[in-house]
């Protein structure tokens, strides 16, 4: 950092605030591999689920626990998240620090309203009896599910720090850096989203092998 | 904005590691004044997510059929998510992302292909 950081708007070129200084690019780059090892991570939860999700132990299935209310609801709050989030950068390059702020605070809301229906839901499958260890399905599902809802929680934490930081020193290589990267990580957990509601969710509901 | 020649421009100045390196970018990072390609990308991910959920909760295809269909959106939608908020294709240098990602993804899928083609000999077993 020093003087070999540049400020986007005066350089006159079209970089990016956060590739503007090159150390806080390469941290980036890093990221981008860090997301490829968390992709194992779900691909083996998402491995684990297409092989244990018809061994019920005759305790609850698919049909009896899903319903399309609050994964329309869980989906719609992350998709739009999602959205939300990419405004939240583009206002950040355009160094609109109060729009970037205001989109990343709607991000944080819809994300605590996804954990808060994740929560709900899981609480009402262990009042139906359907607990983790009841069934390989149930553990699948519960740890596949509930892991890509303690990253989305973790998310949350990591975003209100950021709020701080750009509050306290506005959108610098730096902070602007740490913003993209949360940004990465979301948008990331958005694309496990779509695979958890397409296979984990809907393709149990397509009227196939039930029980 | 001038287009530098890369490996030239380097060798004159000694503080290349700070410097902005603006020749080597592909392509260019967009800037324009209304977030339409944010705007798009939404409205094509409620498309997809939507289409998906129709097809499923009218069966209209039979099971297999339908599975195949939603993991194929499913696909589309990772990608449009990559490409328009997550900018894949924008780096400083090359694009190692690109790479990484892709292994990533080809780890991903023989992970779960190889289970589930190993675990469908329990059944002759069991």
């Amino acid at each position: 950092m020093s003087q070999a950081v540049r400020r986007y708007e005066e350089t006159e070129q079209h970089l990016p605030i956060e590739f503007a200084d090159y150390h806080e690019s390469v941290k980036i780059t890093g990221f981008w591999f860090f997301l490829a090892t968390d992709l194992l991570l779900f691909a083996s939860l998402f491995g684990t689920f297409a092989v244990m999700r018809f061994d019920f132990a005759q305790g609850a299935t698919p049909a009896q626990l899903f319903h399309y209310g609050p994964l329309i609801l869980e989906t719609l709050l992350l998709l739009t998240s999602s959205f939300t989030c990419g405004l939240a950068i583009y206002q950040m390059r355009r160094n609109n620090q109060k729009g970037m702020l205001m989109w990343l605070i709607v991000t944080i809301l819809l994300g605590m309203g996804f954990v808060g229906t994740e929560v709900h839901e899981f609480v009402s499958y262990v009042g139906m009896g359907a607990t983790w260890h009841k069934s390989g399905f149930l553990s699948a599902f519960f740890t596949l599910v509930g892991t890509h809802g303690a990253h989305v929680t973790v998310g949350i934490l990591w975003a209100l720090t950021l709020v701080v930081q750009l509050v306290q020193r506005g959108i610098t290589p730096r902070t602007s850096r740490k913003l993209f990267t949360f940004a990465l990580y979301w948008h990331f957990l958005d694309i496990v989203w779509v695979f958890i509601f397409s296979f984990v969710y809907l393709s149990s509901m397509t009227g196939g092998r039930i029980a | 904005m001038a287009h530098l020649s890369n490996q030239s421009h380097h060798a004159e100045t000694p503080d290349h590691e700070d410097r902005i390196e603006i020749g080597s970018l592909t392509p260019h990072f967009q800037a324009h004044g209304f977030p339409w390609k944010q705007v798009l990308g939404y409205v094509a991910s409620l498309l997809l997510t939507a289409l998906a959920f129709v097809l499923v909760m009218n069966h209209v295809l039979p099971p297999t059929a339908l599975i195949a269909v939603i993991l194929v959106l499913a696909v589309l939608q990772a990608m449009l998510q990559l490409g328009v908020f997550m900018h894949l294709r924008e780096s400083r240098g090359s694009a190692w992302q690109v790479i990484v990602l892709g292994l990533g993804f080809f780890m991903a899928a023989g992970l779960i292909i190889a289970s589930v083609w190993i675990m469908m000999f329990k059944a002759g077993v069991s």
